[in-house]
């Protein structure tokens, strides 16, 4: 087990780190150039220019590479061309905001995907399970950028039940005692982890009734039914549970979708976290942020992925046992 | 006896019922707070964020806006903005001023002006500033603002006496203007060359109307009143401004009444929407942008070769008369903007509707390419000349969803005079670059400029702008002549106004684009905000003045922090 985990670390910091380097060839000779104001004012090119030196952009690719690299190792990711402070300081600020959106998503995701799933399997061919399947297909297909304006639009602007973006009440959020600053935040977190989880609850729910109609059809469930045993205590006691196996596995792969999926969710709910940041960077061509987003949403992806190794492998010796 | 359905609350549910009832009374209970004439909180939206609020290396508008409540000036544009001579300006830092002869100007400092942690503001603070704006170590965007300064120099520790290199009619602006006084006491052991990354930029202390109170990247940024301001307190106790990503988001939370005020609402379509928000009321003001559809001088890619279209004025006199500006506005815009008489937002003294411009003409503009041999003589729609068919690709950056329609309105214009038009939409980097490298044949450009048009369109008209804005490569030493008249000229404001029309006029024969819409900018601001007045090259300028009456607060102002 330990060698298989060691080969696993290994095998992940290979990719990080090739994501970082093909992150950081690509930022590099995609046409754009970074240091321009927001707005189109007219620029100085000597100002361009002396930031360009500044920064070492007028060095060959390879020797900039190399620097980075060296400056990884030391733990220093650069100074963002754009934020005017170093890049560890605006993703130690954007990281939490998007870990707490992710976490919630994931939460909205697993606990209402199994629910519907559970159900859709219990009552499978029947209006509920046809009728759920319908609205799962539709919210797996909608773009999750497209769902967020609708809520946003619906909930937010209309009905006026949920702020319209942040994190926190700008205003009062300070004034609030502990109960109200955490009761500030879930309200803020309800519509963009909403519009997150409902999409991957949607793809879980279709998943698990997937897994749950076929150990409903084995031969231990008949026999459990037989023994006179409640439906209800058949398909929670003895079918999900092994139907959740598979489910570690999609929790490694949701971690992905969840990052890419927060990149719009947090641009269109004004949530300052790293998709945000990312995207931001992209547009003004500021090489190191995009370069550590990167490399932190690789780790992250990575770690998840590894997470459900062990995850699975803890719950399955068969599993334990190949590895060892 | 209870009927055999009813559902009976649970003992654990009741006490997760109160716990959330108690949690949402805490979360929504109001405090009594502030009451009076001084209370008020104004939330302001905004796209974008500031780099860092240390004045000579911010480039963005919402960065600068924050900085003018922190950190004064000697001296402030007025209402008019007018930058010519020093009659319509303001004291702030400088409670008067004199000139010494016609090239040294000496500024008298207001002895009660106080740096936030207590210290005086004193005429070396005032060289300092001056020094730092014109270092190259600190790279700051308005060292070219501040070039016909020759030194600064404090005569003693409330006097500060600027030397300029020659005389001419702006130059009591560019002292003023850019210079947002900076304290030495507190930079002057931070080396120049790392200001743009100092913790000054994101904890500043200034001897403004406001002070720093905290700053969260990509959520929010608040000011507090400073109550001993030497000016007077301002009447507004909090300025919130609420970070978001893009124009959109900022106007859904003005609309949702989630925040109190946007400067510019944007496009038509904004418009409609804030004005279908009761709380809203919406000022419109001269706005600081005006675009175009440029056309290439030199070869797409090759300055030293003309372009094979656009090299030929008649051709480009052709092809701006072909276009129907008046119509394209109604159909983008409808009363939101005007089409400019030449290069020139609305905000600048210079408009002048009387300007000479080639007229919308498409019989004219079609008997002209056909004189100038561009025929359509196999009749597939485009015109050709030896060979050589008349298209031209227009550069358009895809984030800009006005300029995106205006080009597919051209494209079309165009297509009915025979010219085939395909669109490049490029992302805003791409197209910055590919315009500063003149690789394109025309682009849809629009430029946000400063109070006077002499730097601007020395930047983007003239040669001295090739290498710089003048991506066009326009290049006409007549027209350079009468800009270098007009921004030189010591004589009436009259005369100076005649010699700017005669440049405009001259450029607009010249053709080197077709000037589409100066729009008029729509601030909106919650109601129960009074005396609101906004300055057109910086809305909130005055916002010192801004007030909330006692009777129209409501709970955001009340809020103790």
């Amino acid at each position: 087990m330990t060698a298989w985990l060691v080969r696993r670390v290994a095998a992940a910091i290979a990719i990080v780190w090739a994501v970082v380097t093909v992150t950081f060839v690509l930022v590099h000779v995609a046409p754009g150039t970074p240091f321009l104001p927001p707005a189109e004012t007219p620029v100085d090119p000597a100002v361009l220019e002396r930031l360009r030196s500044q920064f070492g952009l007028d060095r060959p690719l390879s020797e900039q590479y190399v620097r980075y690299l060296r400056e990884i190792a030391r733990g220093n990711l650069g100074e963002s061309f754009a934020l005017h402070r170093p890049v560890a300081d605006a993703l130690a600020e954007a990281l939490p905001n998007t870990l707490t959106l992710a976490g919630a998503a994931l939460c909205i995701e697993f606990v209402l995907g199994l629910a519907l799933g559970v159900y859709q399997a219990a009552r499978a061919r029947r209006f509920g399970d046809v009728a759920l399947g319908n609205a799962t297909l539709f919210l797996y297909s909608v773009p999750t950028f497209w769902l967020g304006l609708l809520l946003l639009v619906v909930f937010g602007q209309w009905l006026r039940w949920f702020p319209v973006g942040g994190v926190v009440d700008v205003v009062t959020h300070e004034s609030l005692p502990w109960a109200g600053r955490v009761a500030d935040r879930l309200w803020h977190l309800a519509l963009p982890a909403g519009t997150l989880g409902l999409v991957g609850a949607a793809a879980t729910a279709r998943f698990e009734r997937a897994a749950m109609l076929e150990v409903l059809g084995q031969d231990y469930v008949r026999t459990a039914r037989a023994k006179g045993l409640p439906e209800r205590r058949v398909v929670l006691g003895h079918a999900l549970r092994n139907a959740l196996l598979p489910f570690v596995t999609l929790f490694g792969l949701a971690f992905p979708f969840l990052l890419t999926g927060a990149v719009l969710v947090e641009t269109v709910f004004a949530w300052p976290g790293m998709g945000r940041l990312a995207a931001e960077a992209i547009f003004r061509r500021d090489y190191p942020v995009v370069t550590a987003a990167a490399m932190l949403a690789s780790g992250m992806v990575v770690l998840g992925s590894l997470l459900a190794d062990l995850l699975y492998a803890a719950a399955d010796p068969r599993i334990r046992t190949s590895a060892a | 006896m209870r009927a055999p359905h009813a559902v009976r609350a649970s003992p654990s549910a009741t006490v997760r019922l109160t716990a959330l009832s108690v949690l949402l009374f805490v979360a929504c209970a109001h405090r009594e707070g502030c009451t009076g004439d001084y209370c008020g909180t104004l939330v302001i939206a905004t796209a974008g964020e500031p780099e860092s609020l240390l004045p000579p290396v911010i480039t963005s508008a919402v960065g600068l806006a924050v900085a003018d409540q922190l950190f004064l000036k000697l001296a402030d544009i007025g209402l008019s903005t007018n930058t010519v001579g020093d009659e319509d300006f303001q004291p702030q830092l400088a409670e008067r001023w004199e000139w010494a002869d016609s090239v040294t100007l000496v500024f008298h400092l207001d002895p009660r002006a106080r740096w936030q942690d207590g210290r005086a503001v004193t005429a070396l603070d005032v060289a300092f500033t001056f020094d730092a704006y014109n270092d190259p170590a600190v790279n700051s965007p308005f060292r070219s603002g501040v070039r016909a300064i020759s030194a600064v120099t404090a005569r003693d520790s409330l006097t500060a006496v600027f030397r300029f290199r020659k005389r001419y009619p702006e130059m009591f602006y560019d002292a003023v203007y850019h210079l947002r006084i900076l304290p030495a006491h507190l930079l002057r052991a931070i080396p120049r060359d790392q200001w743009r990354s100092a913790l000054f930029g994101r904890r500043p202390v200034g001897d403004g109307p406001y002070r720093f109170v905290s700053w969260k990247a990509g959520e929010q940024l608040e000011l507090a009143a400073d109550s001993a301001f030497f000016l007077g307190r301002p009447h507004l106790r909090r300025v919130i401004w609420r970070l978001t990503p893009d124009l959109q988001v900022a106007v859904t939370q003005l609309v949702a009444d989630q925040a109190d005020a946007i400067e510019v609402l944007g496009p038509p379509d904004n418009l409609k929407r804030a004005q279908g928000a009761p709380q809203l009321t919406l000022y419109p003001y001269r706005g600081a942008t005006y675009a175009y559809l440029g056309f290439n001088l030199a070869a797409n890619g090759d300055s030293s070769r003309p372009h094979p279209l656009f090299g030929e004025r008649e051709l480009r006199r052709a092809l701006v008369m072909a276009v129907d500006r008046e119509r394209l506005l109604q159909n983008v815009w409808g009363d939101a903007a005007r089409v400019p008489p030449g290069p020139m937002p609305q905000l600048w003294w210079i408009w002048d509707p009387e300007t000479r411009m080639l007229p919308s003409d498409t019989a004219q503009a079609s008997r002209l390419l056909t004189r100038l041999g561009w025929r359509d003589s196999d009749h597939d729609g485009v015109r050709k000349r030896q060979g050589n068919r008349l298209a031209f690709r227009i550069m358009v950056p895809t984030t800009s969803a006005v300029r995106r329609q205006y080009a597919r309105l051209l494209q079309e214009q165009y297509r009915s005079l025979g010219a085939e038009v395909e669109l490049d939409e490029v992302e805003p980097s791409v197209f910055a670059q590919r315009a500063a490298a003149g690789r394109f044949d025309a682009l849809l450009i629009s430029w946000n400029a400063d109070p006077t048009p002499t730097s601007s369109i020395a930047q983007t008209w003239t040669r001295e702008g090739i290498g710089r804005s003048n991506y066009l490569r326009y290049v006409s030493p007549a027209f350079d002549g009468l800009v270098e008249r007009a921004s030189a000229g010591a004589g009436r404001r009259a005369a100076t106004q005649r010699t700017w029309r005669q440049a405009i006029e001259l450029l607009n024969q010249d053709a080197p684009a077709v000037f589409l819409f100066a729009p008029q900018s729509v601030a909106a601001v919650h109601r129960r905000v009074a005396d609101v007045t906004i300055r057109p090259d910086s809305w909130l300028a005055l916002l010192r003045t801004w007030r909330i009456p006692a009777d129209r607060l409501i709970d955001r102002d009340r809020v103790e922090r």
